[in-house]
Formats: structure tokens, C-alpha cells, sequence
């Protein structure tokens, strides 16, 4: 388990982050959500001690004893790697520095996984964006970490690699791995993750288990769909806080009951269908952070 | 460690790039291919403009003589460096002439021999510009010579008393302890000798302290720094950098060594001495400390290496210093000047190299120095680590020189 523990990290006079607190879970996947500028790498960089907290603490399995570094695995946001090498000496480096044994083999069962295979012998520079991704990838679990912090992980890949990625995710969830990874992509967090931190100008705005937050913090929506498209537009939508997207109605239940809602649409209209509309992680993501802004 | 295992990585991609390769041996190929070029030019006298001087002669005898002297004197050369054409008369008739020669740069000069030179032996020049100034030095030696020949022929010296007088005096040099005479090259390769050790010394910290350079901007900007913060502590990092380029300097300067080694050998020379090469190694691996923590420092608060060179410059200027003083330091080891700059850290390493080469140091100096080297190390390295942790990881801000202080206050 990592505690995060009130950290804040101040730049001359720019809040990067403000008295965050986080609970990560072992052998879960921990999402780390906010827009660009939120201070998601700053808090991870914090995480990895490549930058010292002004305040609070970061306790792994309730010591603030780091683990060593090849428990650890970390991609940056931004490709941290060298242009010059091969493909197969920067893994081979980074291997050899976190001290694992006979790294060669491991190296090529990767690179095949990834479809490098062929890429042994190429110099860094020449792979592709999303090729340098994924070799970035294979150097953050090559030796087999405890803890895995990925910073922006699909960025730049195609959505085939970014199937594979979530397998491959999936699998080392199953292997007992801990996965923390930011993101400002929503939709990739909701599907992947169990536990969420949502952040906004360095500032915790939720924490908790995806399922309870999207139950508790969503705003409860009925989808309604009327069967001629030219009631989509009927002044009794009027009465509700509503909103109209591709052929239905989106109505806020807040303040009435869904009975009382029904009743006055069927007045006025015939309905196809009605149905309780999951509100995503964005939408969730933004009524909280304009309810906390107001 | 984990130190050992990065300046492996480093040491190891750099001694296969091509261009350790070019620079380890093409730097003293170029060298010596200038240095036997201009000396060459120099000799052939294609970087010589042949002048052409007028002479007013007012005692209508010297005029000549010096024109018969100077054309025997320049006789084998091809282009000599000037031509005289003498002009019996006075300077009051013929300067109007003289002058629009001049003006019009048919002449770059002209001297005026006047009548009462015998007993005011001063010779005028006319001239444009200061580019004729250093051919005064030629006339003025041949006209004396004349002159004393002049006033022996009025003693009425015969001409055999007056060969008798005039002969050059030769300095025969030894090896103490030695009868047999030493060869002119000899001679120049231990006046050289000193300025190839330090020049060396210059090339290998500083190709060492660049490639410090470049490899921190390198991480910096393509951000492995952070992998590799994540994985080793900043300490490692800097240190294990440090250590693989400094034994790559190390490398380049025994290839130059054995070569020096080998060269001085089969001349016969024996220039490189057991304690030469410990000493050399000595100050290799101090000035190569002091400045890794300079570059290092430097590295790790830029963006491009542009501005890092730009940063960098100050430092390689004083460091040049040695490199324009190296003749002074030679001829004079122990004026006050260069004691004082012996004992400036960026300088020291170079300094002391040309005094221990020539032979004109003592053990107190050499002790000494390696305590001031040492105690600048250990700032240089001290300071370098303070402000690589806080800046390495700070992109695309400008740092102020306030920041740094406060970072190496804290």
C-alpha cells in the first residue's frame, strides 16, 4: 500500500501541488485524473522522490523507507529515452542498472509481444512516436516491479497499441501488481481503473473507488427518447434542466421524482423509450469541479 | 554501484563513437599538420609581401653600400621581404616626390640616410602605415655594421684585422654530467616539450568536461533523467557521468603518452620521465574534477547547448590563459606572475605541468598545489551537486543567479 500523506509542492510563487492525499491499494489500478496543468506529474514526480515534497510524506507499506528502485517501475510523460542507442542497449542499460538477471531473453519475449521484434538493432531516433512509447513501456516493467507509475501512458499510441496496453495492464493487476497511471484521458481511466484521484489546480477534488464515486457523485440523468423526432424539441422539456443529444433527451432528475417526470412527458408526447442514463467520469469530473469553483 | 555501472554505459558509447575516434586521433594529426604547414609557409615565404622602400641618401655613400648588402643578404630568397631603390640628394629636394610615391602607394615607405649620420647615426622613416616597422630591424643592423666598418677602415685597420673583428659567437649546451653535445632539435623538442604536455592536459579535461556537457543536456532534454532518477540516486547519477568521462580522458591522454613515449624514444629524447606521466596523471585527474563540476553545474541548469556554451565561455577563457603564457612560463617558471597564477585552481593543472616538464618546480610547489586542487574539487563537486539536484529536473525556466545561490545555500 503508498500513502500519500498531505504533499505540496510550491514553485516561486505557483501552487503546482496543495496538501494532496491518496491511498493506493496493492494490486489494484489507481487512475490519476485531471486536465493538463492539474499537477499530475508534479505529484507523481513527488511519488517516484525525483522531487522532494515542500510538505507531507509518502509512506510505502507504512515506512518511509522507498522501495528499492527495481521494485519500482516508471514511464515519464514525455519519452525518456536515449536517441542514439539501439533499441536492444537501452534496454539492456536500464536492465543492468535495476540488476536483472539474464535481461536478453525477457528483452526479445517484449519486443515480440510489442511488435519491435524486427527493431533489435535500430537506433532509438528512427522508431516512431508510438513505437518509442512502447519501448518506453517494455523499459518500465522489464524488471518485473511491484509498483507500477505510469505518467500519461497513452499518449501517442494507436488504438490497437492501446488495446494491448490494457491487457497488458489487465495482466499484471492479475499478477498482483499495484498500478498507479495519470491520465487526462477520462474514458481510458473508466475503463481500466478500480480506484480514481481526480485533481484540479493541484487540489484534491475526489478520491475513492470508481464504482462509489460514479454512484455517489454522478448526477442522476433519464435518457428519453420520444418516437417522433419533432417532439425532441417540446416545450415541456422546458420544465426540467435538460439537455438534447442525438435523438434523446438528457433530463436532470435532481429536485423531482422520476415518476413525476414520466407522467408529464407522457402527457404531452409518446414515448419510445425511457431509461436511467450512467453519467461518465468527465461529466462527473467537471459538475465537480464547477461545484467546488462555486 | 550503480555509479560503476553509468560511467561503464558512458565510457563505452562514447569510446565507439566515431567521433572519439576522429577527435583522439585527428586533433593532433591536425595539429601537427599546422603546425608543419605554417612552418612550411613560413619557410617558403608565400605569407611574405615583398615592401618597396624608397632611400634618400644624403651622404650619397651608405645609400648604396646598404642596397649592395641588403641584395646579398637576400640573395636565395625568392621573395625577399623588400625592395630598396636609393635616391642620391637631399631630403629637402626630393620629399615632395617621395611623398606623392608614397601617397600614390607606389612605395610603402621610404628612410632618409642623413648627411651627418657618421656622427648622428639616425635614420629616418616615412611611412603610411606601422607595417614597415619591423623591417627597420634589418636595415638598422646592416647600417651599423657599416658604420663600424667605416670608422675601423678611417683607423686605418687592415682588412684582415677587420675579419678578425667581426665573427659570430656559437653556445655550444651539454647535459650536466655530459661531454657530449646536444643536437638543436634536441634542444627545441625540450622547449616544446612542456607546451605538448599541457596542451595534452587541456585537450583531455576539456574534451571530457564538453562531453559531461553535452551528455547532461542530452539526458535534460529528451527527459531519461527521469528514468533514471527513478532508478539511481542524483549522487550516482552525477558521480558515475563524472567517473566514465573522466576515464575516457584518461584513455585519450595514455594514447597520447604512449605515443609521446614512443616518439621521444625513437628520437632518442627523453622526455617523458616515470614521475612526468604519475604527475600528468596527477593533475589530469584534478583539473578534470574541477572543471566536471563546472560543466556539470552549468548542464544541468540549460535547455539548449546553446546557451550552456554560451555559459561555459567565461570559464574556457581563463582557461586559455595558460595556453597564450606558455612561452613565459617556460622561459621564466618562478617569476612572482607565474607563481601567483600557479596557485589560481582553474589554471594550476596547466601551469604546473610546464613547470614540472621544464624541470623548474620543487616538491613544496607540487604538494601544494595538489592541496589547493584538492580543496577546489571538493567546492567544485559540492556546489555541482547542489545545484544539479534542483535544476536538472526544472525545463524551459530561465534560472537566475539569485535561484542558484539560494540552492546552494540550502
Amino acid at each position: 500500500m503508498i500513502e500519500i500523506k498531505g504533499i505540496s509542492k510550491t514553485y516561486d510563487s505557483i501552487v503546482a501541488v496543495a496538501n494532496l492525499d491518496m491511498m493506493i491499494q496493492p494490486g489494484r489500478i489507481y487512475g490519476f485524473l485531471g486536465p493538463n496543468g492539474a499537477g499530475k506529474t508534479t505529484a507523481i514526480r513527488m511519488l517516484m522522490n525525483i522531487i522532494i515534497p515542500d510538505e507531507g510524506s509518502i509512506l510505502f507499506e507504512g515506512g518511509d523507507q522507498r522501495p528499492p528502485a527495481n521494485k519500482i517501475g516508471y514511464l515519464p510523460e514525455e519519452r525518456g529515452l536515449y536517441q542514439k542507442i539501439s533499441v536492444f542497449e537501452t534496454l539492456q542499460y536500464f536492465a543492468h542498472l535495476r540488476s536483472v538477471p539474464h535481461p536478453n531473453d525477457k528483452i526479445k519475449a517484449y519486443l515480440q509481444r510489442f511488435d519491435l521484434g524486427t527493431r533489435l538493432q535500430s537506433k532509438v531516433s528512427e522508431l516512431s512516436k508510438g513505437n518509442q512509447q512502447k519501448l518506453q513501456f517494455i523499459n518500465t516493467i522489464l524488471h518485473d516491479p511491484q509498483y507500477i507509475v505510469l505518467d500519461e501512458p497513452f499518449s501517442g499510441l494507436d488504438p490497437v497499441n492501446q488495446l494491448l496496453l490494457k491487457e497488458i495492464l489487465e495482466e499484471l493487476k492479475q499478477a498482483g501488481k499495484t498500478i498507479i497511471f495519470s491520465s487526462h484521458q477520462m474514458d481510458q481511466v473508466e475503463k481500466l481503473c478500480d480506484d480514481v484521484a481526480l485533481i484540479n489546480h493541484g487540489q484534491l477534488v475526489t478520491a475513492g473507488e470508481l464504482k462509489t464515486i460514479m454512484q455517489s457523485e454522478g448526477v442522476q440523468r433519464l435518457q428519453v427518447t420520444p418516437v417522433n423526432a419533432k417532439d425532441l424539441t417540446h416545450q415541456c422539456f422546458s420544465a426540467f434542466n435538460s439537455e438534447r443529444t442525438n435523438g434523446s433527451v438528457f433530463i436532470e432528475i435532481d429536485g423531482h421524482s422520476k415518476q413525476d417526470i414520466i407522467a408529464t412527458l407522457n402527457k404531452s408526447m409518446d414515448l419510445k423509450s425511457v431509461k436511467l442514463a450512467e453519467p461518465s467520469l468527465e461529466e462527473i469530473f467537471i459538475h465537480l469541479v464547477q461545484g467546488s469553483q462555486s | 554501484m550503480n555509479a560503476w555501472k553509468i560511467a561503464w554505459f558512458e565510457y563505452r558509447r562514447r569510446i565507439r563513437s566515431k567521433w572519439f575516434l576522429i577527435g583522439t586521433f585527428g586533433m593532433p594529426i591536425l595539429i601537427l599538420g599546422i603546425s608543419l604547414g605554417t612552418g612550411y609557409m613560413a619557410g617558403s615565404g608565400a605569407g611574405i609581401e615583398t615592401k618597396n622602400f624608397g632611400l634618400i641618401d644624403e651622404t650619397g655613400f651608405y645609400g648604396e653600400q646598404l642596397s649592395l648588402v641588403l641584395d646579398k643578404r637576400f640573395a636565395d630568397k625568392e621573395t625577399p621581404p623588400f625592395n630598396i631603390a636609393v635616391s642620391k640628394g637631399s631630403f629637402e629636394s626630393l620629399k615632395t616626390q617621395f611623398d606623392e610615391l608614397v601617397n600614390e602607394k607606389t612605395l610603402d615607405g621610404y628612410f632618409v640616410i642623413p648627411y651627418d649620420f657618421i656622427s648622428n647615426p639616425v635614420l629616418r622613416n616615412y611611412s603610411r602605415s606601422s607595417s614597415t616597422f619591423r623591417s627597420t630591424d634589418v636595415i638598422e643592423s646592416e647600417l651599423k655594421e657599416l658604420l663600424i666598418k667605416e670608422k675601423a677602415t678611417s683607423l686605418q685597420l687592415s682588412d684582415d684585422v677587420l675579419d678578425e673583428l667581426f665573427f659570430d659567437v656559437d653556445v655550444a649546451h651539454f647535459d650536466i654530467g655530459s661531454s657530449q653535445e646536444r643536437e638543436t632539435e634536441e634542444l627545441i623538442a625540450d622547449y616544446i616539450a612542456p607546451f605538448i604536455f599541457m596542451f595534452l592536459l587541456f585537450l583531455g579535461i576539456f574534451t571530457g568536461g564538453q562531453l559531461l556537457l553535452r551528455a547532461v543536456l542530452e539526458e535534460r532534454s529528451s527527459r531519461v533523467i527521469e528514468v533514471l532518477l527513478s532508478t539511481v540516486s542524483y549522487n550516482e547519477l552525477m558521480g558515475g557521468k563524472i567517473l566514465g568521462l573522466g576515464l575516457l580522458g584518461l584513455t585519450q591522454s595514455a594514447i597520447y603518452l604512449i605515443a609521446a613515449f614512443f616518439a621521444g624514444s625513437y628520437y632518442d629524447l627523453s622526455i617523458l620521465t616515470p614521475a612526468i606521466g604519475l604527475l600528468y596523471f596527477t593533475y589530469f585527474i584534478l583539473g578534470y574534477l574541477l572543471y566536471a563540476g563546472i560543466y556539470i553545474g552549468v548542464g544541468a541548469l540549460f535547455d539548449s547547448e546553446q546557451e550552456a556554451q554560451q555559459a561555459i565561455q567565461i570559464i574556457t577563457f581563463i582557461a586559455i590563459i595558460p595556453m597564450v603564457l606558455w612561452t613565459m612560463v617556460i622561459e621564466n617558471p618562478n617569476s612572482t606572475l607565474v607563481n601567483v597564477l600557479t596557485y589560481i585552481p582553474l589554471v594550476t593543472p596547466f601551469f604546473m605541468m610546464i613547470k614540472i616538464a621544464v624541470g623548474e618546480t620543487s616538491i613544496f610547489q607540487i604538494v601544494t598545489s595538489i592541496i589547493v586542487m584538492i580543496i577546489s574539487v571538493y567546492g567544485s563537486i559540492r556546489l555541482a551537486a547542489k545545484v544539479f539536484r534542483t535544476g536538472i529536473l526544472l525545463y524551459g525556466k530561465r534560472i537566475t543567479l539569485p535561484e542558484i545561490y539560494r540552492w546552494i545555500r540550502a
